[in-house]
């Protein structure tokens, strides 16, 4: 965790909330994001942002984890005093690139750009930069961003990793839905699946891998998996992976569906009807590593205000900690999002 | 066609009539004006010379698209479920795009990765050809099959990832410029004013038209309706696997969801029949319709108009300009 200057207030809100979770896990964020009023003592330090204009430009806001950071980009650059330029690409590449060129010809004062396949907009990403216009990403670590802020992927990745491979004891067969590798979060992600996995030689993944769509991601899985129960019967698959979560949630409502809540799944980014899952007796949900898009929204745009008051010397990354989340724990990460 | 003009009342108000006209004709193209003007007046550095050659870089993508579709609408005639109709361009596009990524990453020459990138499209073309005129089936369905056909030889050459590539031909075409506008403005401009030039100025175009409008009158005549409408498939193909190459330059390879642009080249390419004043489908009046609706979401931008909206206002503006078109087509 790069923030540390929130250390110390997170710790004593965290104090103050009395929440509990699974160790590893980075206080300053889960506090942060468990009393927004009381991060707001820390959120009035940062610079303003009268008079500029700020584009944030989103991958699409389709899902849980886009729309809540794309909004609360846009509420914390209202409250800094400044001028959102909202540019949603509604998950079309096309649409994204366009977005990016015209910015070039807009000249905001800073461009936040959320997610995307990298090699499709870092060009573009070169020439916003090359144009003198800051700019910041969230999950696109781009070597023309000024500052990149994700959730920690690799710990991400390195959890439910370990989730995974403790609840099998070592030995199963896993499914894995693998279909955006390309996508650096999803990519870190199943690398550390793969990393982990190596040590344990009766884990085995079955071929071929599953490819989750965009869109009608949900949809898809629950009926690639449907399709996959009847040639794999009882005792030949343990485990679903994906690195996201709505490929788990599809893939869960085909488990609960076929009556197969013996496959276990896991996936990462706390989507709201995952989380409903968990809490299901019968839940095939092992796991969801939640993030906390929100909070990742807001200090994107507390580093633009930093970064254009002066301050050049952020880090080339901010992490911001994820919370594994099990049916144990479930209402305690939802109040830490602020979701409840 | 001329008496239905007494329905509109001509015969009392023949002046405020023909003004009424006038009007509808050239109503597409006054829109177009105004809404450039606007942009212009409100719009921050909306008439610099990089944003107006980056709107037509833009462009270049649907717009050739569309320029197959329209070929394709010229050689069938524009009824939208009996006329000429190829849904498969967008899936060409995706298809050949990563081809061409495939053998380029494979290591393939410049020039077979060109041709075979090139050869997809027209396959492509030929197959559509093949079902609409050989097969007589509808080119709605028949179409919409091939799209489906080619989009799933897409996912199983990509396995529905990115394919990711580079080599002079993508760099020249992402970052090459001449007399200072970029080469996807050129390429856009160049396969206009050749298809441009085919279809108005070529003996081959006046008879795509006739085979369109009057297809009895043309096997009247003695000409081989079958083998025109074949034909514009075939460059309908074509366009999709050019298309293909600004696509690869644009994205830096090949890319999934190309199949979201169709219903764009659709609307642009039915759009496009607005700006001719007899309602035909022309590549001028596609052009300018592709222009149209990239200022559109320019202008839009530029003027922080939340994204949430631009789709929204550009469907009522189709709207707008394909109903005052339907007047003029009930009054001409």
């Amino acid at each position: 965790m790069s923030q540390n200057r929130d250390f110390d207030i997170g710790r004593r809100a965290l104090l103050g909330a009395g929440v509990t979770l699974a160790a590893g896990l980075g206080l300053s964020s889960l506090a942060r994001a468990a009393t927004p009023s009381g991060a707001a003592s820390d959120d009035s330090a940062v610079p303003s942002l009268a008079g500029k204009r700020i584009a944030i430009s989103t991958v699409g806001t389709s899902i849980y984890f886009d729309s809540r950071a794309f909004a609360a980009q846009v509420e914390e650059v209202k409250r800094l005093g400044g001028t959102p330029i909202t540019l949603d690409a509604g998950r079309n590449d096309k649409a994204m690139v366009t977005q990016l060129q015209n910015l070039v010809t807009q000249k905001p004062d800073a461009v936040i750009h959320t997610l995307g396949t990298l090699s499709i907009i870092d060009p573009w990403f070169k020439r916003i930069a090359a144009a003198g216009i800051p700019l910041f990403t969230i999950e696109v670590p781009s070597q023309y961003a000024i500052n990149t802020i994700s959730a920690d992927n690799w710990s991400t990745g390195l959890i439910l990793a370990k989730k995974l491979v403790a609840d099998l004891r070592g030995k199963g067969r896993v499914l894995v839905f693998n279909g955006f590798y390309g996508v650096p979060s999803c990519g870190i992600r199943y690398d550390q699946l793969k990393l982990v996995t190596k040590f344990y030689p009766q884990i085995e993944f079955i071929e071929p891998e599953l490819r989750d769509a965009i869109p009608n991601t949900v949809q898809d899985a629950r009926s690639q998996v449907a399709a996959l129960l009847n040639k794999y019967p009882k005792g030949e698959i343990d485990a679903i992976w994906a690195a996201w979560d709505l490929p788990q949630l599809g893939a869960s409502q085909a488990l609960i569906d076929a009556g197969r809540t013996e496959i276990k799944t896991y996936g990462v980014d706390g989507t709201p009807e995952v989380l409903d899952l968990l809490k299901r007796p019968d839940t095939p949900v092992a796991a969801v590593v939640s993030q906390q898009p929100a909070l990742i929204g807001r200090l994107a745009v507390q580093n633009v205000a930093r970064y254009l008051a002066g301050e050049h010397d952020l880090p080339k990354e901010t992490f911001v900690e994820t919370l594994l989340t099990t049916a144990n724990n479930v209402d305690d990460v939802r109040r830490i999002r602020g979701d409840a | 066609m001329s008496t239905d003009l007494s329905l509109v009342g001509a015969p009392t108000l023949p002046a405020a009539n023909r003004w009424q006209l006038k009007l509808l004709r050239h109503g597409a193209s006054l829109a177009f004006l105004t809404i450039l003007l606007v942009f212009a007046a409100t719009a921050p550095n909306f008439l610099s010379p990089t944003n107006l050659s980056n709107v037509v870089a833009q462009s270049a993508i649907l717009g050739i698209l569309a320029f197959g579709l329209t070929l394709v609408i010229i050689g069938g005639g524009s009824n939208v479920v009996s006329g000429g109709l190829d849904l498969s361009l967008a899936a060409n596009l995706g298809l050949s795009a990563a081809v061409y990524a495939t053998l380029n990453n494979a290591g393939a020459s410049a020039a077979s990765s060109i041709a075979l990138t090139l050869a997809c499209g027209l396959a492509i073309g030929a197959l559509n050809g093949l079902v609409v005129v050989g097969l007589r089936l509808p080119p709605l369905l028949a179409t919409l099959a091939s799209m489906n056909l080619i989009a799933g030889l897409e996912l199983v050459l990509t396995e529905n990832t990115v394919l990711p590539t580079d080599s002079p031909l993508l760099d020249l075409l992402s970052f090459g410029q001449w007399l200072g506008q970029p080469a996807l403005a050129w390429v856009f401009l160049v396969v206009a004013l050749l298809l441009t030039l085919l279809t108005q100025f070529s003996r081959y175009g006046l008879r795509l038209y006739a085979v369109g409008e009057y297809p009895e009158a043309a096997t009247a005549a003695g000409l081989p309706v079958a083998s025109y409408q074949f034909s514009s498939y075939l460059l309908s193909g074509l366009c999709g696997s050019l298309a293909s190459f600004c696509s690869a330059a644009w994205f830096s390879g090949s890319t999934t969801g190309s199949g979201e642009m169709l219903l764009s080249v659709v609307a642009i390419a039915f759009l496009g029949s607005v700006f001719s004043q007899r309602l035909r489908p022309s590549i001028t009046g596609t052009l300018l319709a592709t222009l149209l609706v990239g200022f559109l979401v320019n202008g839009f931008q530029l003027l922080n108009i939340s994204s949430f909206w631009v789709n929204g206002v550009q469907g009522v503006l189709i709207l707008l300009v394909v109903a005052s078109s339907s007047l003029l087509r009930g009054s001409v």
